[in-house]
């Protein structure tokens, strides 16, 4: 590593100084943000929609909202768990349309069949793509944050705003789901 | 469960969340070396969590990355700069109303006595604060000056602040078989099967309006559920039961229910394995239609497994199976029961 690396690395701002700064106004440090995060907030998404058509969009959503309520960051020194929480927002509210475009349609006498339900839009890569997409949002995202991005269960239950025996709950569920959507034979011993 | 499985099987699953104390984490670590069930189900857990990390992610290349940045650079720099316009756009409205209101003034005086405005005619929207369960299919939609919630199934629980001098009427319910006015303030209700299921109303009152059925007005603690209905020879509809608690009083706000729920959550996170049980018992008391309350059922079994007391353990254990017969975390329970 070159002296002027280790330099620039030292001179690194913490999250909270980048978004203290996003806060007054500076683009560059939002770009700066985005570069430090958007790969694990894509990823996230990505999974938790199961490779839906509007990841970009909701990565996108998710950083904007960030950079307009920047200055009410607490301040932590990194921002992933905060922007994830800020991506789960978004998915819920998405997931809250389309139930509504579902009602619409209903009302229209369309078919179920024929409407766009993003569960059914999901295009699973693998056999545990497919698992996972067939898990409710709620305990996907859960699974996903616990199992994928490393938070507590605390962690997770802050940033849902659920309590952590809801956690728990998902956790378990979402296991038990994946390994019979998955073949695990100790889950035919367990149920029994 | 197997015959042949072990015991403490579950508690891999707790290790691996966090839920064990210290002193129970040591007493399962040294279990685990020498239990093949417990082992092999470590394994399977850890193999799953292996499986999903390692399945495709997002693969963007780094043009597109690129691109997508510059569309959020440019729609922050738009937002900026809206913000910026803001105070010349609002400087600008009020020039206007302010020239309007002179000009009202002075026809006004003109004229001389004019009828005074008639007062708005669309009161304010209700604000609802909804928490769904896993299982709800709900959507939301504003019609004119009333908000309608769709509510397919699962269970919804709503609170409602109406603006001062509009209570009630401004929010309705759509369930599978008829709708739910609120007359204010804090309810849960429930849909499964293209029918309701389930309302208990926390605070103020609502109507039930369902098809071939009277209205029916629920009031603070009442509860209505599809199974209670009396058959058609005693009575032609259902009529409110009381809750089943000591609470002929009116259940505390969810803002004390949260803060109940929280205090306990702390106790036990600190140690403090005693209060935090008598804490979990007291918000099981206090507030039995919570959503949470199998929760505080569950933990308080933890609280008081953690602080040692074997027979207050049972007790405890065996009130979550008898509130919870099909509880999510009955064969965890059970276990403490034996």
């Amino acid at each position: 590593m070159t002296a002027r690396r280790a330099k620039a690395e030292a001179l690194q701002a913490t999250d909270a100084e980048l978004l203290a700064r996003v806060a007054s106004g500076e683009i560059g440090a939002l770009g700066e943000l985005y570069d430090r995060h958007q790969a694990s907030v894509r990823r996230f998404v990505d999974r938790a929609t199961g490779g839906a058509e509007d990841v970009d969009d909701l990565v996108h959503q998710t950083f904007l909202a960030a950079a307009k309520s920047a200055a009410k960051y607490d301040g932590r020194p990194s921002c992933r768990p905060w922007l994830l929480g800020i991506a789960v927002q978004h998915l819920k509210r998405r997931r809250q349309s389309f139930a509504h475009l579902l009602s619409v349609l209903g009302s229209l006498r369309i078919g179920r069949s024929a409407t766009i339900d993003p569960r059914s839009s999901l295009h699973a890569r693998t056999d545990v793509d497919r698992a996972l997409a067939k898990l409710s949002e709620a305990k996907r995202v859960t699974f996903l944050m616990a199992e994928v991005e490393g938070f507590t269960c605390a962690e997770i239950a802050e940033a849902l705003g659920i309590p952590v025996g809801t956690v728990w709950t998902r956790l378990h569920a979402a296991r038990r789901e994946l390994r019979a959507a998955l073949g695990d034979p100790s889950i035919g011993e367990e149920g029994a | 469960m197997s015959k042949n499985a072990c015991p403490r099987l579950f508690e891999v699953e707790a290790m691996r969340d966090g839920r064990l104390g210290d002193a129970e984490r040591a007493s399962f670590e040294r279990h685990l070396r020498t239990c093949t069930a417990c082992t092999r189900e470590a394994e399977a857990l850890e193999a799953l969590a292996r499986a999903v990390r390692a399945s495709a992610g997002a693969h963007e290349d780094e043009l597109h990355v690129r691109r997508e940045r510059n569309r959020l650079l440019a729609a922050f720099d738009r937002e900026l700069v809206r913000d910026r316009r803001a105070p010349r756009r609002w400087w600008i409205a009020a020039a206007g109303v302010a020239i309007v209101a002179g000009t009202l003034a002075a026809w006004r005086v003109s004229i001389g006595s004019v009828p005074s405005a008639p007062p708005d005619p669309s009161p304010p929207l209700a604000s609802a604060i909804i928490e769904a369960n896993d299982a709800a299919l709900y959507s939301r939609q504003v019609e004119g000056r009333r908000e309608r919630i769709v509510l397919q199934r699962g269970e919804l629980r709503i609170r409602i602040t109406h603006p001062p001098g509009h209570e009630g009427g401004a929010l309705v319910v759509s369930l599978p078989d008829g709708e739910l006015e609120d007359v204010g303030t804090t309810f849960t209700v429930a849909a499964a099967e293209d029918r309701t299921t389930h309302v208990a109303v926390d605070e103020g009152s609502i109507v039930l309006r369902l098809r071939d059925r009277p209205p029916i007005v629920l009031r603070a603690g009442e509860t209505w559920r599809a199974e209670l209905r009396p058959p058609p020879s005693s009575t032609p509809s259902p009529t409110p039961t009381p809750a089943p608690s000591p609470s002929a009083v009116p259940s505390p706000p969810a803002a004390d229910a949260s803060k109940d729920f929280r205090d306990a959550m702390a106790a036990l996170a600190a140690g403090d394995h005693r209060g935090a049980a008598a804490r979990f018992a007291r918000f099981l008391d206090t507030h039995p239609r919570d959503p949470r309350a199998e929760d505080a059922a569950y933990l308080r079994v933890v609280a008081l497994h953690r602080a040692g007391a074997v027979d207050e353990t049972k007790a405890a254990a065996r009130f979550y199976l008898e509130r919870y017969p099909s509880g999510f975390r009955r064969a965890e329970v059970e276990q403490l029961v034996e």
